[in-house]
């Protein structure tokens, strides 16, 4: 993994206590609302779903001036859209023409800053008001610091802030190993900084350097994952390899087995680009040399998704290059183990199996596949990388 | 700037590897030797737990000598190192690279093999690799090749068969770029298929911010004489692609490209997905495939967002060699690696050559001839053949003399106890030799290791007697229950003859300078014969052999000193079995006087 989304509640809580300012909000999860008692009945708050989607006003994700007594019941309703995690921040008054924008994203050569006086959910709107700065990257190691010096009064002095604050917002970003953070809007009142909304990425490979200040559960996810993807995610979690899966489509009719990040889109695109994408029920990857276990469990989850299409006719796709570690004897193995254990099932949907694979052991990797599907009938074709990978996906589609 | 040109001509290239990965190793050994190297490059290795790694070069296996610390790595290695290949954890990226760099005068290109390295950590890499102008390939990168020149990494694969099958020994004219490790050796294996050989071909890594960019892959590229064409596998996320697209423009490149953006996939997606590599997610619009390929097609690039058009642009654009022509050189050579069989055991001692024996490297009947005994011990103890002639007689000198030293010691004692009880020979002398140890014949071992560490650490040798007093320590070595220094032990005088007789002894110079010390606080503390024999050893070892300190404390470490003294006793603890078989007292048993029983 690499960037990813923090919950607003988690960003707000980092970044505030790190500016030393008190954050008065609060995150549920549940329709309880266990804290509601805590809110004040005299005060107005705003509710809004915390899931990292994004344009959440224009959505309707964002409720305004809610009584305490009433935020319940916008959570329940908030619930049957889809969406579990909600946020809930008194509410402040202030002058809409007041809203900022600044936002931070780690680029090659630094850091590229966007700023303008014009922020809110229009945004996009007011492009030409937005200016971009660069700071360069300074480390220790650095001599010269005067160019970042340069840029951070500049964007200071557009946005009409003291300077300290730019330092503080790029001070916490490289501290926690962001990626991107987003203010829109921030307002001033009294002298004093708001910041109203935020969004940020951190970068999830960095986690240790940043003394572990967020976990698993303060990453935003957008929906609900089934239970198999779950199952997969936690797998993932605590295994040296690397195992994903997402859900597609539940009435696809082919199901990919891939490894490999490049070839695994690869076959995938040429899916999407011969106007097959629909069929497609999953994306997903095994790699980093999973051992037969691991790829037995993952496999299980995978058919079980199949299965649930209710389709007559399944297609499964056992795909990727040729590997430089993973053992295709090992994973094969434990490919086939869950296949066996399923049989009944995949031959109820009259499911045939494709495979293009190369790699350690390959020879009695794929032997020991095209022994089981030609055993069990449902051999497609078993190729190693002599045909190419596009090839595989023709021939898949041609049996569909 | 990477110049591919000077990685051709360049005669010699060294390399090391920062941790240590077997199967990448392996396959770039594989790769020379295919390619008729008579030598692996590949010098040493940065690691712990072992001395050496075994490896195949050939149907050979070469030992290739690990290092714990790039500190400890010779000089001439470190001078002559142009290559690294690190495969340490992501966490040891940043801090193994940058001291590299400090280190390595003459470092050309690093490959960084691990995944997951923090972003923040890649943009320090690349300022690294540009302020000390050193190329630093990766995060997540299986590495650059030249055909028939380098490879550094798994890339174009890591078995043999993959590398000839790859055409990897064939110069060509196509450059292979690629963010995705697997895609690279696919690619290059499809072109192989074509016949379509290569010029050169870096793996990116699929990171976000790869040190060396596709920017430097294609001005490398453009700069290069012998390259024609390059094929580019690129991904969705990042901004890569537009910095290529503003050099297209100014016309920094001007070679045909052709590239396939892999991740239109992700339209497919309600919200913006993370596929396999880091970079390959796009958050925002201009970082999908489609933008990208558009913007690439848009100043000229023969871009795509599919593969089966992607390998139809290379078929038909770039002229092939003749695709049925097999390098039968590296045909014939993959046959010795294929042959090949890894050994259990590594040994420098003997073999059997064709029925006789070989000891040393020569063969036993002869040596037995023309050498001492002396001589052909101290080869086989030390694993190689001595040239000393002094060294060869003093061991047998000393041979003689700890062949054994009465019917008291604790030794010889349980010798003869085990023969009484009516053991065999092979029993009783086992249990005479499992007593030596730290208090009975371990001391020729601690005594070197005294005399080793008080001359190479520079201390005096009335600091050394004094902090080993201060710790309550005995100094092995030193001290005869019956000798004194105005009644000296009479063999040691001899012993230590063999050391003055050397142009530099400072070995027993320090024993020697101890034992003045000690004489003079209590007249037995003279150095005795274990305490001798260590400090000449050392010294003949030193001047004779050319042991570094380091050599010695190796030797020590492994017990050396003290295997003189089991062979010489052995022959004392079987004297005394035969002794006390032939008298036939019966079982030994003491009576209850000689032991004082004591309530605690």
């Amino acid at each position: 993994m690499a960037r990813v989304k923090l919950t607003e509640y988690k960003a707000k809580k980092l970044l505030f206590t790190s500016l030393k300012i008190q954050y008065e909000g609060y995150s549920f999860d549940d329709a309880s609302i266990p804290f509601a008692k805590r809110l004040s009945a005299d005060k107005k708050y705003v509710v809004k779903v915390d899931q990292g989607v994004k344009g959440r006003m224009k959505k309707g994700l964002v409720v305004l001036q809610v009584e305490a007594k009433n935020i319940a019941g916008i959570y329940k309703k908030f619930h049957e859209k889809g969406y579990g995690r909600i946020i809930v921040e008194p509410q402040i008054i202030y002058n809409p023409e007041q809203e900022r924008y600044l936002s931070i994203e780690r680029i090659r050569t630094g850091f590229r800053i966007l700023y303008s006086r014009h922020g809110g959910i229009h945004v996009e709107d007011k492009a030409n008001t937005m200016q971009e700065s660069i700071l360069p990257i300074v480390t220790n190691r650095s001599k010269d610091k005067s160019l970042y010096d340069k840029e951070l009064h500049t964007i200071a002095a557009a946005l009409g802030i003291q300077e300290e604050i730019i330092r503080h917002l790029h001070d916490f970003f490289t501290d926690y190993y962001c990626s991107f953070l987003e203010v829109n809007p921030f307002v001033l009142i009294d002298g004093k900084l708001h910041i109203l909304d935020l969004a940020i990425e951190v970068d999830s490979t960095a986690r240790f350097f940043a003394r572990n200040a967020w976990s698993n559960e303060d990453i935003a996810s957008h929906t609900q994952s089934s239970e198999e993807e779950q199952v997969v995610q936690q797998l993932n979690d605590q295994s040296q390899a690397a195992l994903s899966l997402t859900l597609l489509n539940p009435r696809g009719t082919i199901w990919l087995l891939l490894s490999g990040g490049g070839a695994s889109l690869t076959i995938a695109d040429e899916f999407y680009n011969l106007g097959h994408g629909k069929e497609l029920g999953n994306y997903g990857e095994y790699s980093g040399n999973p051992n037969e276990e691991e790829t037995y469990l993952y496999t299980k989850q995978l058919l079980n998704l199949a299965f649930k299409s209710n389709q007559k006719k399944i297609r499964i796709l056992i795909g990727g290059g040729v590997a430089n570690f993973t053992d295709v004897r090992t994973t094969f193995r434990g490919i086939a183990k869950a296949f066996e254990e399923q049989k009944t099932q995949m031959k109820k949907h009259q499911t045939r199996v494709f495979v293009r694979r190369g790699g350690p052991h390959e020879a009695e990797g794929l032997s020991i596949m095209k022994e089981w599907l030609s055993k069990n009938d449902m051999l497609g074709v078993v190729s190693g990388p002599e045909i190419p990978l596009n090839e595989i996906v023709k021939r898949v589609i041609n049996q569909s | 700037m990477l110049d591919i040109q000077t990685l051709r001509t360049t005669r010699k290239h060294d390399a090391i590897a920062i941790g240590s990965h077997k199967g990448i190793m392996q396959s770039m050994l594989d790769f020379e030797f295919l390619a008729g190297y008579t030598e692996p490059s590949l010098k040493a290795i940065i690691s712990t737990g072992t001395k050496y790694v075994k490896l195949f070069f050939g149907k050979d296996e070469v030992l290739i000598p690990v290092f714990n610390q790039l500190s400890k790595l010779p000089g001439d290695i470190s001078k002559n190192t142009n290559f690294i290949i690190n495969t340490r954890s992501a966490r040891r990226v940043l801090a193994s690279t940058q001291e590299a760099i400090d280190r390595l005068p003459n470092l050309l290109v690093s490959v960084i093999f691990a995944e997951n390295v923090p972003e923040a950590h890649a943009q320090q890499l690349i300022n690294l690799s540009q302020e000390n102008n050193s190329t630093i390939i990766g995060p997540a990168s299986i590495g650059i090749l030249v055909p028939q020149r380098l490879k550094l990494g798994a890339i174009a694969g890591v078995q043999a068969r993959q590398l000839v099958a790859s055409q990897l020994f064939e110069k060509g004219e196509t450059a292979v770029f690629s963010s995705s490790g697997g895609m690279t050796n696919e690619l290059i294996r499809s072109l192989a298929n074509v016949g379509i050989h290569l010029s050169f071909a870096v793996s990116f890594g699929g990171d976000r911010f790869p040190a060396f960019s596709p920017l430097d892959g294609f001005l490398a590229a453009e700069k290069d004489k012998e390259t024609k064409h390059i094929v580019y596998f690129g991904e969705l996320g990042g901004y890569d692609e537009y910095e290529l697209i503003e050099h297209i423009k100014k016309g920094d490149i001007t070679k045909p490209i052709i590239c396939y953006i892999g991740g239109t996939v992700a339209e497919m997606f309600a919200t913006p997905p993370q596929f396999g590599h880091a970079k390959a997610m796009a958050a925002r619009g201009e970082e999908t495939a489609l933008a990208k390929t558009k913007a690439l097609k848009a100043v000229g690039v023969h871009a795509t967002t599919s593969f089966s058009t992607f390998t139809q642009l290379v078929e038909t654009m770039i002229t092939r060699k003749s695709s049925s022509k097999k390098n039968t050189e590296s045909e014939s050579r993959l046959k010795v690696i294929e042959g090949r069989k890894a050994s259990l055991f590594v040994n420098s001692v003997s073999r059997d050559v064709g029925g006789s024996v070989e000891i040393v490297g020569s063969e036993l009947l002869k040596q037995a001839q023309s050498y001492s005994y002396g001589n052909i011990v101290m080869s086989m103890l030390l694993g190689k053949r001595i040239t000393s002639k002094p060294l060869g007689n003093f061991t047998e000198f000393v041979l003689k003399l700890v062949v054994d030293h009465g019917p008291y010691v604790s030794g010889a004692v349980n010798t003869m106890v085990a023969a009484r009880a009516g053991k065999d020979l092979v029993s009783s002398l086992s249990s005479g030799l499992l007593t030596i140890g730290p208090r009975f014949g371990g001391a020729l071992n601690q005594a070197a290791q005294h005399w080793l560490t008080g001359t190479i650490t520079d201390t005096t040798p009335d600091e050394y007697v004094e902090s080993l007093a201060r710790q309550g320590k005995r100094i092995a070595g030193i001290g005869h229950r019956k000798y004194r220094s105005d009644n000296p032990d009479p063999r040691v005088k001899p012993i230590i003859a063999y050391a003055t007789i050397l142009s530099h002894h400072r070995f027993i110079d320090f024993a020697l300078a101890v034992e003045k010390i000690t004489t003079e606080k209590k007249g037995n503390l003279i150095l005795n014969v274990d305490g001798a024999i260590a400090g000449v050893l050392l010294d003949l070892l030193e001047q004779e052999e050319q042991y570094s300190p380091k050599d010695l404390q190796e030797l020590i470490d492994i017990e050396f000193f003290n295997a003189l003294f089991v062979l010489g006793r052995s022959v004392g603890f079987t004297a005394h079995y035969l002794d006390q078989r032939r008298k036939d007292e019966g079982l030994f048993r003491l009576s209850p006087q000689e032991i004082t029983f004591t309530k605690l």
